[in-house]
């Protein structure tokens, strides 16, 4: 029996099949954003509509749900009612906002006048705000507590139940 | 029995689902039982266990197949109550994808492993018919325990033959980029014949280890059973990079994604196998460790498809996550665990018959190159694998990509380039210092052309430079050896022409083969250094009629053009190629959008030349304001990679031709193989 | 006309303060001021697509925003340009991008920490496998040959019996 064979073979399988069995029923897609904890970073951007400059330091004292989305992106289109009617009936208790990227200000105001317009939605420059919450596409949606710290981020669209679980979070 | 109420299409159609399951319980069943008698009958070295175990291989294969032609039959009906026909099915796709849509989805693609593997087993006990008996009942037990586990992943996890009781009327249709090429059709039947290939040489080892030795004549099937699906993985994966350039749209034709990984993975170890099988065949050691790297080679297959199909790696050919990847698991544990037992246990068995003369041999330059294949092969696995173990151990995701596996492997391959030059060069055997000199001096000058040639088309980089300089030496040692038979001929006075076909073709087939794999390689590794730090690329606006330029081409933009096809709107770009005042060719990229897809998938236009190509790609496209963003990319000697490696496989196909002659030196004829018989 | 310049100057403060507020993430915030010079140029367009080449694209898998044709990856070769020019090195800017996209988004793995593996165990295996190599050389040329008539094929054997005869 040639032990040298047996022993590293057996550790090189235990090594190899015990990282893969690990690896298994975990989402090699979901990545866990490093923003998680730490505070949210500021920003000042324009409002579609009204034109005003608001700057998300103002927002302190309420959490707040910042949602990045754009008019192409079929998945959005599902999710804004969620987000419209929950910001209509929690508006007191928590601040929605929308961050738009990579879009044209028309479409936006098209689009919102169309299907509710409930909550500032603020239009990004060049995809910088985006970068700086290490979004990589839309819709993501980050929930901030009262004092500005990011408390959780979810990938995609949220049903109203996930929505509310998050926001459940950022209360606390 | 009453045929007129089978007759009708609704109730006969369950029946085809029903027939697939049947078929393949059947396989299960026989590779189970033919497995167990297999290795008893090598246990007890009865050759009436032998043939039953013989029929047993031909009756897994023949229900393979069955199976296998139940399906397309299927899809060529569009008989949509069959589950896989109902995935990936479609009355609106041309016939040609629905032939290869079974080998489109993960459950049709394990039936079609399902199915080369039994060709490959049927094939593998028809050629061994009357040889070997000493080790071939333990071969075939080997081959059909693999049988049974693919049996029992199609039976099972994996099965395509499920029934739908509500067949739709239509169905989606494969995956969208897989009707966008051709190459759709070959690469992955080649990729198969190769990956399932290694099963055949890893029964021909097990056996080996089983019996406890392993002589010289059963040398010769083991090395023919791993050149054969050798030759169809290395055409595969340039088939694989090939496609990937032709329809991603970025350019490139490699990115270290974990499923490219997983099927260079056993290329690596079978290449550096064959190596080591020569110097097996020539001084009669390194058995163990030849034995080892057949097994290695079939182990990665297993391990390969895990990789590709268990959904835990980040790749854009990953199949959907399901539930195979725990028992494509649970296998890979098991036939590690045992081939890991059976080697330790019997390796030592496997004596040595000779020993090495020198380190300045061609012998030991074999070692060192069976030292980088398999470090690289380490590497790449290990970075692969590297994102898994560290969230394993510190829950963070973290990412190995391109930049990783380009600076490990290309010193690599420099190094490899670097002994398939002084390699051959060296002769066999202890070579004293004048000899060394001889050998290893001339091709200086082949080294000092390529790299100057290099450095003089603007060749700056010091690691293209190397490799053009080592390839340049390579290719000088390659063409000499060619033509030393030859030239040793002519001098006892044979005329040129006969003198080439008995050396190369009649005689020296396997060595004039080999040479023509090295030939190639060496025009691989060249291009694929020249193309990857030579090349340029630029990205324009353009509007109808306005132009941009790349490396003394120019491209002008016409216009936009929609076309309304069966399965998808395609808005193409139409350009002209002009060089020197002179219009070339028209260049027609596309945006395709599918039905079934939600965003459209570019399709780039390729111009090809003998220096290098002109890809067109679109970034975006605005048919109604006639402009489109473009990005256009020049890459040298690109073309050379496909066509050398298909030259590499016409060398592996020379290679593996028999030779065969019979001496009739006394009333029995005995049959001896005439190359272990040429001195090379 | 003297009330309408006071009321320009105001309309005019109120314009520059309105537009001087406006201010996205900057990567000042996260990796400090730039610490090399500015690029421009050829140049600039040969360190974009270099850094480029290390991110990879958040949405795509596993290509580098150098050769991703999404939304995103186009903003992100924006954001390398841009810092770029202004003087950045290549340490703050994939610093930058690490800070807000995690380890994930660096495709070359930092020598740092577990990541360090990565890049040594290789090295340790080809030194290793260097002198496995060596010792086996050695090995293989002290064995002495084994007789030759130890032969288990019958063919050969009867073959040289037949020719020695």
């Amino acid at each position: 029996m040639n032990r040298t064979v047996l022993i590293v073979g057996f550790i090189m399988t235990a090594a190899l099949v015990g990282v893969l069995y690990f690896a298994l029923g975990k989402d090699p897609q979901a990545i866990d954003s490093p923003l998680v904890g730490h505070a949210a970073p500021d920003f000042t951007l324009k409002a579609v509509g009204t034109g005003q400059s608001l700057n998300l330091a103002q927002y302190r004292g309420k959490p707040v749900v910042l949602n990045f989305w754009a008019t192409w992106c079929r998945p959005c289109w599902e999710e804004h009612p969620v987000l419209t009617e929950t910001s209509q009936a929690m508006g007191d208790r928590v601040q929605f906002v929308g961050v738009v990227f990579q879009d044209d200000e028309r479409k936006i105001t098209d689009f919102l006048q169309q299907r509710g317009w409930a909550y500032p939605t603020l239009v990004d420059d060049r995809g910088k705000t985006a970068i700086a919450y290490g979004v990589g596409g839309v819709p993501e949606t980050f929930f901030l507590n009262k004092n500005g710290t990011i408390v959780a981020k979810y990938t995609g669209p949220m049903s109203g139940d996930i929505l509310q679980e998050y926001i459940q979070k950022a209360m606390r | 029995m009453q045929l007129g109420n089978l007759a009708t299409p609704a109730t006969w159609q369950p029946m085809t689902a029903s027939l697939g399951r049947i078929l393949i319980l059947a396989s299960l069943l026989v590779s189970t039982v033919g497995a167990i008698l297999a290795y008893a009958a090598g246990a007890k070295k009865s050759l009436d266990g032998l043939k039953w175990a013989r029929r047993f291989a031909f009756a897994f294969a023949g229900c393979m197949a069955l199976a296998t032609f139940v399906m397309e039959y299927a899809l060529l009906t569009h008989d949509f109550t069959v589950s896989y026909v109902a995935q990936v099915g479609s009355r609106s796709v041309p016939t040609w994808v629905t032939i290869v849509s079974l080998w489109s989805s993960l459950e049709g693609s394990i039936l079609f492993w399902g199915f080369v593997l039994g060709i490959y087993i049927a094939g593998a006990t028809w050629l061994t018919r009357n040889e070997h008996v000493e080790y071939m009942a333990y071969a075939i037990g080997t081959w059909l325990v693999c049988g049974t586990f693919f049996g029992f992943l199609i039976a099972g996890p994996a099965s395509p033959f499920g029934t739908v009781a509500q067949p739709p009327a239509d169905g989606p249709g494969p995956n969208p980029l897989l009707q966008n090429h051709l190459l759709m059709i070959i690469h992955p039947p080649f990729l198969y014949l190769g990956y399932v290939g290694m099963t055949i040489p890893f029964g021909f080892a097990t056996a080996a280890l089983l019996r406890g030795r392993l002589g010289l004549t059963f040398l010769k099937p083991l090395r023919n059973a791993l050149l054969l699906p050798w030759i169809f993985l290395t055409i595969a994966i340039m088939l694989g990079g090939w496609w990937a350039y032709e329809v991603l749209g970025w350019g490139g034709y490699w990115a270290w994604d974990p499923v490219e990984n997983a099927s260079l993975l056993p290329w690596l170890t079978a290449t550096a196998a064959l190596h080591s099988a020569i110097v097996m065949e020539r001084r009669g050691v390194l058995k163990g460790w030849t034995v080892t790297l057949v097994q290695a080679s079939f182990l990665l297959t297993i391990l390969g498809t895990f990789m590709t199909r268990s959904g835990v790696f980040n790749s854009v050919h990953s199949f959907t996550q399901s539930s195979i990847g725990p028992t494509i698991l649970v296998f890979l544990a098991f036939i590690l665990v045992a081939s890991i037992v059976l080697l330790a246990m019997r390796i030592d068995s496997l004596e040595a018959e000779g020993r090495i003369d020198g380190a300045l041999s061609r012998e030991a330059m074999f070692l060192f190159n069976n030292l980088i294949f398999v470090l690289i092969t380490f590497t790449v696995l290990i970075g692969t694998c590297f994102p898994l173990i560290v969230e394993a151990i510190k829950g963070k995701q973290m990412s190995v990509g391109r930049p990783y596996f380009d600076s490990m492997v290309v010193p690599a391959g420099a190094a490899l380039i670097f002994l398939l030059g002084i390699g051959p060069a060296l002769p066999w055997g202890r070579a004293n210092k004048q000899q060394a000199i001889r050998s290893l001096v001339p091709p200086l000058i082949g080294a000092v052309i390529v790299a100057a040639i290099g450095f003089a088309v603007g060749a700056r980089n010091g690691w293209t430079l190397a490799t053009l300089a080592f390839g340049g030496y390579a290719a000088w040692v390659t063409l000499a050896e060619m033509w030393r038979p030859v030239a040793q001929r002519m001098k006892n006075g044979e005329s040129i022409l006969n003198a080439t076909s008995q050396a190369q073709w009649k005689r020296g087939r396997r060595r004039f083969g080999s040479y023509v794999i090295h030939a190639g390689a060496v025009i691989v590794i060249i291009s694929i250094a020249v193309s990857s730090t030579m090349r340029t690329s630029h990205e324009a606006t353009l509007h109808k009629g306005e132009t941009a330029t790349i490396k003394g081409y120019t491209l002008r933009f016409l216009g936009t053009d929609v076309r309304n096809e069966v399965n998808r709107v395609a808005t193409v770009a139409r350009f002209t190629l002009i060089k020197d005042g002179r219009e070339i060719t028209t260049l027609e990229p596309r945006m395709n959008q599918y039905t079934m897809m939600r965003e459209p998938i570019g399709t780039p236009a390729v111009h090809t030349t003998l220096g290098g190509d002109v890809y067109v790609s679109i970034m975006n496209i605005d048919a109604s304001s006639e402009t489109v963003g473009v990005l256009m990319i020049y890459t040298p000697m690109v073309g050379w990679i496909w066509y050398a490696v298909l030259l590499m496989g016409l060398g592996g196909v020379i290679a593996l031709i028999p030779v065969r002659r019979v001496y009739a030196v006394s009333p029995e004829p005995i049959v001896v193989d005439a190359e272990s018989a040429t001195a090379s | 006309m003297r009330k309408l310049i006071p009321i320009l100057l105001f309309a005019l403060a109120i314009a520059m303060a309105a537009s001087a507020q406006l201010k996205a993430p900057d990567a000042e915030q996260f990796v400090g001021p730039p610490e090399g010079l500015p690029v421009t140029g050829d140049q600039l367009d040969q360190r974009e697509h270099e850094i480029a080449s290390m991110l990879r694209c958040p949405v795509c898998q596993g290509l580098s925003i150098a050769d991703s044709p999404a939304e995103m990856a186009i903003n992100m070769k924006g954001q390398v340009r841009e810092l770029l020019s202004r003087g950045y090195t290549q340490e703050q800017i994939l610093s930058y991008f690490e800070h807000s996209y995690g380890q994930f988004v660096l495709l070359k793995p930092k020598f740092r920490g577990v990541n360090s593996l990565v890049w040594t165990l290789p090295i340790l295996a080809l030194i290793a496998g260097a002198l496995l190599v060596i010792v086996k050389l050695n090995k293989l040329q002290d064995d002495v040959a084994p007789p030759a008539a130890k032969d288990e094929d019958e063919y050969i054997a009867r073959v040289r019996d037949l020719v020695n005869k």
